[in-house]
């Protein structure tokens, strides 16, 4: 008698497992130079006119 | 350290989990420093135990708490809003400014403003580094209404600040757009609506007349400048069209607009505050568009309100807007000059007396108004001292503002603000768009140039 695997149910593998999704953890950090305003308007750039 | 955060720290660092409402990622904040992760959502027990993300987090925690308390607590101000008149040719149904003032007002003289300027000049050379300028902003009520004065202001402290025009647009004639855009004074305008009948059921004259064809003619005229945005007030009249809006911006080329939920100070303006959830899928649907505009042009339209609360969450001393944290930037960062000469914390609180710091000209001048009795109750606002925020897992994110509205509509300093909801929805798309791999796309390009990373785990 040959062994024969089912064909309902797949196996489970770690294939076929969701997978763990990775962590994702980043912090920048500068001199707090550009805060100042509560109310924006964009002060940084050259007039391109 | 303040003494609550004090004893926040010497209990060391920890994690707790907040749902994004994201398919795979959880977050988990540790509000005490505004550090945070995205976990797999599945796997959220492991992550708030000890393990690789706990572990490489404690070695950081000390410096992320100085960090933040030094943004919080340790800066000097280096902005002021300057009020020109009390008056404005518009009767803007949320103006936290009194229509007494707006409609029979003064205009400050133009010997008292440059007297003004000079001795705002002295005292951030006093506090400020040697080569930084301080950002000096023409604000509302309507600054072009006393034109003569502000450009005189403009011309005789170009070299002492970097200036700024906050205008209704409706007074901003080609005239005035090249002497402003010659200075590279950055211009903002307001629009509430993508049509006429839209606009004007919040923005009209004192007769009743629309003005939102000429806010459209000072946009064109602004085309292709590089310093200029478009402020939209959100409220129930134009919830609905924010999609639109956003449209309309960015096929006429407006490099960055702010969607600002209506700061609800005064009564008129809670007659046309949105619910939070209402605010929420309107703007976060406004957001959704400007980021399909992106992918289908290559243009962006920057949404500066939600990108300063994305910076927020990603490099938080990099942020650029001082409202969206505790204690804000009122009093602290920046103050605001009222047409009488008189001292408050931001020009929110010109419509309140009790803020009233005293006269910028009179013995003390700045730093009297600072230290005074006025300014505190602003300047000593702390989140982590009062119920909910307290205990929220992004109140570093958001700072529960505004003050002014706390205090006027909702009873005290100690209270939330007008929109907690929204700002928790705000929080929530933000790490969604980061799990996403999306948030550059909201961001203006090179925004983290001048900044080193601190933590990088995952991507």
């Amino acid at each position: 008698m040959t062994q024969t695997m089912p064909t309902q149910q797949p196996p489970h593998t770690a294939a076929n497992a969701q997978p763990a999704a990775p962590t994702i953890a980043v912090r920048k950090s500068c001199n707090p130079d550009g805060i100042g305003l509560s109310h924006y308007v964009l002060m940084d750039k050259k007039a391109a006119k | 350290m303040t003494a609550a955060a004090l004893s926040r720290t010497a209990a060391g660092p920890a994690l707790i989990s907040m749902d994004i409402g994201h398919d795979a990622y959880a977050a988990v904040t540790d509000p005490n420093t505004a550090f945070w992760a995205l976990v797999d959502k599945n796997r959220v027990d492991e992550a708030l135990a000890d393990g690789p993300l706990f572990d490489r987090y404690r070695e950081k925690a000390d410096t992320f708490a100085r960090e933040l308390h030094a943004l919080r607590f340790g800066l000097k101000p280096s902005g002021v809003y300057l009020n020109p008149t009390e008056r404005c040719n518009l009767n803007c149904t949320y103006c936290y400014l009194p229509d007494t003032q707006r409609s029979g007002g003064s205009h400050m003289p133009t010997e008292m403003l440059l007297a003004s300027l000079g001795q705002l000049r002295d005292y951030f050379r006093s506090v400020m580094p040697e080569g930084r300028k301080p950002r000096a902003i023409f604000h509302g009520a309507e600054p072009l209404m006393n034109k003569t004065a502000v450009f005189a202001a403009i011309n005789e402290f170009a070299d002492d600040f970097t200036f700024g025009l906050q205008t209704n647009g409706t007074l901003l004639d080609a005239a005035a757009v090249e002497f402003l855009t010659a200075r590279n004074v950055s211009i903002g305008l307001s629009l509430d609506g993508p049509v006429a009948g839209i606009t004007d059921a919040t923005r009209r004259t004192w007769g009743g007349k629309s003005v939102h064809g000429k806010v459209l003619a000072a946009m064109d005229k602004l085309k292709g400048y590089g310093s200029w945005s478009v402020i939209t007030t959100c409220t129930t009249e134009n919830l609905p069209f924010l999609t639109q809006m956003v449209e309309l911006f960015h096929a006429r080329e407006v490099p960055t607009c702010m969607l600002n939920a209506v700061r609800c100070t005064l009564p008129g303006a809670r007659d046309v505050k949105p619910a939070d959830g209402d605010m929420a899928q309107a703007f976060t649907q406004a957001l959704d568009r400007t980021h399909e505009l992106y992918r289908e042009t290559g243009r962006k339209l920057l949404v500066a309100n939600f990108a300063n609360i994305l910076i927020a969450i990603l490099a938080p001393t990099a942020r650029r807007l001082m409202c969206d944290i505790s204690p804000c930037g009122g009093g602290r960062a920046f103050f605001a000059l009222a047409a009488d000469g008189n001292l408050y914390p931001c020009s929110e609180f010109i419509g309140l007396p009790r803020f009233n710091g005293g006269n910028l000209l009179a013995t003390g001048g700045v730093e009297a108004a600072l230290a005074s009795a006025a300014f505190r109750p602003v300047i000593e606002r702390d989140v982590d001292k009062f119920a909910p925020c307290a205990d929220c897992a992004i109140r570093h994110f958001c700072g529960s503002p505004c003050p002014a509205e706390a205090h006027e509509m909702n009873g005290g300093m100690g209270m939330i603000g007008a929109f907690c909801e929204f700002y928790k929805e705000q929080v929530s798309y933000a790490l969604r768009l980061i799990a996403d791999g999306k948030a550059n796309d909201y961001l203006w390009d090179g925004w983290d140039e001048d900044t080193e990373t601190t933590f990088d785990l995952g991507c």
